[in-house]
């Protein structure tokens, strides 16, 4: 059972590797493994097509299914957004009814606001779902001495909301 | 009072007639002059959504690599009662770094200070070993309450940096050291512990004490003479929503030359720890800092230099701001009032008197206009005293513009 799950493991990170930066794949896997409660998963890329990606001004490669076999346990949202004076890359885990159950970020590169990647300040984004309005400072608490960055998490994660909001009305999920 | 705005391309002309009720006099002023290149805002919008600029355009985020450029600048008018004003351009600093890769980085600034003077404000390279940990090493700021590492003119109320600021912790404070910084997500903690050169004991001719305690032995990493290092240490906590509370402590000896080293008196110790908190709930902010420094051998310090130098130095300063504008609003219009209370004579030597002029407070009120991400108007008024007997010092009126990009 173990070889199964070490084998799935293994495919999931080879296959994720091909899409997702070297430095961020294991850090995907880690938390979907944690969120997800489970070892037995496949991702797989959402294929939008290009009027869709061209109109909803999606990066095909930062979009996923998470499965079980043929079971759909949730989706996977990987992307970057803008800090003091580079990006950061942050996941969002979601469930199948699309209601966001954990966000991550898991990469930041200057020292300068990485306080967003606090747990405890994360943890305002779960629960959230697509019909919900989110704006920094109003449903969202900043952090003092990261304020630019907690912004543009804000923003971000409300800006993936909506695009996958569009995705569901058009059942590309 | 009347304002007339001129916008004219990317420039604006900003001219202001005043008419001061509080001097008694009617003073009419027709200055300050601004004319300001809004050049790097990459979204003219109000409150645009990301902080982006034009600078960030240099940037290719999609490479390891990249040149970044950015700054910030703060414009200041200061009306001391009675007395003729002072229009200063007080501070120009521009920010370079550099990405060698993901993992290291350069940073610089290039202060331009009162127009003629260019300092280098910071130059370090920073080497992010992992998620909670990186290495820094060249010309840092010392982590020492607020300011000394916020210091950009839109993160602060007050046209000028609150003046425990500048006589207690002598912003902005920096050496040439080394060190660590890093955070712990699970646990909301953030820390910094650096290895930095000291204080100078003389710094030309000029001695440690008197109002503004330590600050004229800030070497700024100019052919700095080093002894002894400092150690210099923060840590952050923001496990609790809305708040952040800090703790700061800087401990070791000043820097004497090489010729006067093994003189009595040639060097002071210094121990300084600083709290300090901030608050953010909608429209109402608030902040805090308590720093306080003990100062050993003084009194051989004080006798060897012919220096008034304080055996303990004190200040804090607590400060709320209420945004007079809808939350829904992109503009932010902070009323905001602060009391601040610091003595660099809070205890001294038997050989030197107190000086009572040295313990000041004030309270400064006034008015915060974040026109835009980045890009700030300010008002305030500052009523000074202090505890010496039959003084009475001039209140001063400010205005000012900050912009950070």
């Amino acid at each position: 059972m173990k070889k199964i799950q070490l084998i799935i493991i293994l495919s999931t990170i080879f296959h994720l590797s091909f899409q997702i930066p070297k430095p961020l794949y294991k850090k995907v896997v880690k938390e979907i493994k944690t969120v997800f409660k489970t070892n037995q998963f496949s991702l797989h890329k959402i294929k939008i097509s290009k009027e869709q990606k061209n109109n909803l001004k999606i990066n095909t490669t930062t979009l996923f299914k998470i499965q079980n076999k043929n079971q759909l346990l949730g989706y996977a949202y990987v992307d970057k957004a803008n800090s003091k004076v580079d990006k950061f890359d942050y996941l969002i885990l979601l469930n199948t009814k699309l209601v966001i159950l954990k966000t991550k970020i898991l990469i930041y590169r200057e020292d300068y606001g990485n306080e967003i990647s606090s747990k405890r300040w994360l943890k305002q984004f779960i629960g959230l779902k697509t019909t919900d309005k989110i704006e920094y400072n109003i449903n969202i608490d900043g952090i003092s001495g990261a304020t630019i960055s907690a912004k543009s998490m804000t923003h971000a994660v409300a800006k993936a909301l909506k695009k996958l909001q569009k995705l569901q009305k058009n059942n590309t999920l | 009072m009347r304002y007339i705005f001129i916008f004219a391309g990317n420039s604006v002309l900003f001219i202001i007639i005043l008419n001061n009720k509080i001097m008694q006099k009617k003073i009419i002023l027709i200055t300050l002059l601004i004319t300001i290149q809004f050049y790097c805002q990459k979204e003219n919008t109000i409150g645009s959504k990301l902080q982006t600029n034009a600078a960030e355009k240099l940037i290719n985020t999609n490479l390891k690599k990249g040149l970044t450029i950015g700054g910030y600048a703060q414009i200041d008018y200061n009306q001391k009662e009675s007395d003729n004003g002072i229009l200063d351009v007080h501070r120009f600093v521009l920010l370079f770094g550099y990405k060698f890769s993901d993992k290291v980085q350069f940073v610089s600034e290039i202060e331009y200070e009162n127009v003629k003077e260019v300092f280098v404000e910071q130059a370090f390279l920073n080497y992010t070993i992992n998620d909670n940990m990186n290495l820094k090493a060249g010309l840092m700021l010392v982590p020492m309450g607020i300011i000394n590492e916020y210091h950009e003119p839109t993160t602060f109320n007050g046209v000028e940096r609150p003046s425990m600021d500048k006589s207690i912790v002598p912003t902005t404070w920096r050496e040439i050291g080394v060190g660590v910084s890093g955070r712990f997500d699970d646990i909301s903690l953030k820390y910094q512990a650096f290895i930095f050169n000291g204080f100078s004991s003389v710094n030309g001719t000029k001695v440690l004490g008197g109002s503004n305690g330590l600050r004229n032995g800030r070497q700024k990493g100019a052919k700095s003479t080093i002894n002894t290092p400092t150690i210099s240490i923060k840590i952050d906590y923001y496990g609790i929503a809305k708040l952040r509370l800090g703790i700061s402590g800087y401990f070791g000896k000043t820097q004497p030359k090489d010729d006067v080293q093994n003189l009595i008196g040639a060097d002071v110790g210094i121990n300084m720890v600083g709290l300090d908190a901030r608050y953010f709930n909608k429209k109402i902010t608030a902040r805090g800092q308590f720093i306080y420094t003990a100062i050993s051998n003084t009194f051989a310090y004080n006798l060897a230099n012919s220096a008034k130098l304080g055996s303990r130095l004190q200040g804090f300063y607590i400060e709320t701001a209420y945004n007079l504008l809808p939350i829904t609003k992109k503009q932010k219009l902070d009323a905001f009032v602060r009391y601040e209370k610091y003595d660099t004579h809070h205890k001294v030597a038997t050989n030197i008197i107190k000086n009572q002029t040295h313990n000041r407070n004030e309270i400064t009120f006034g008015l915060t206009y974040h026109i835009a991400n980045g890009a700030v108007f300010k008002a305030d008024y500052q009523i000074k005293n202090n505890a010496a007997k039959n003084t009475i010092l001039k209140n001063q009126f400010n205005l000012g513009v900050g912009i950070f990009f």
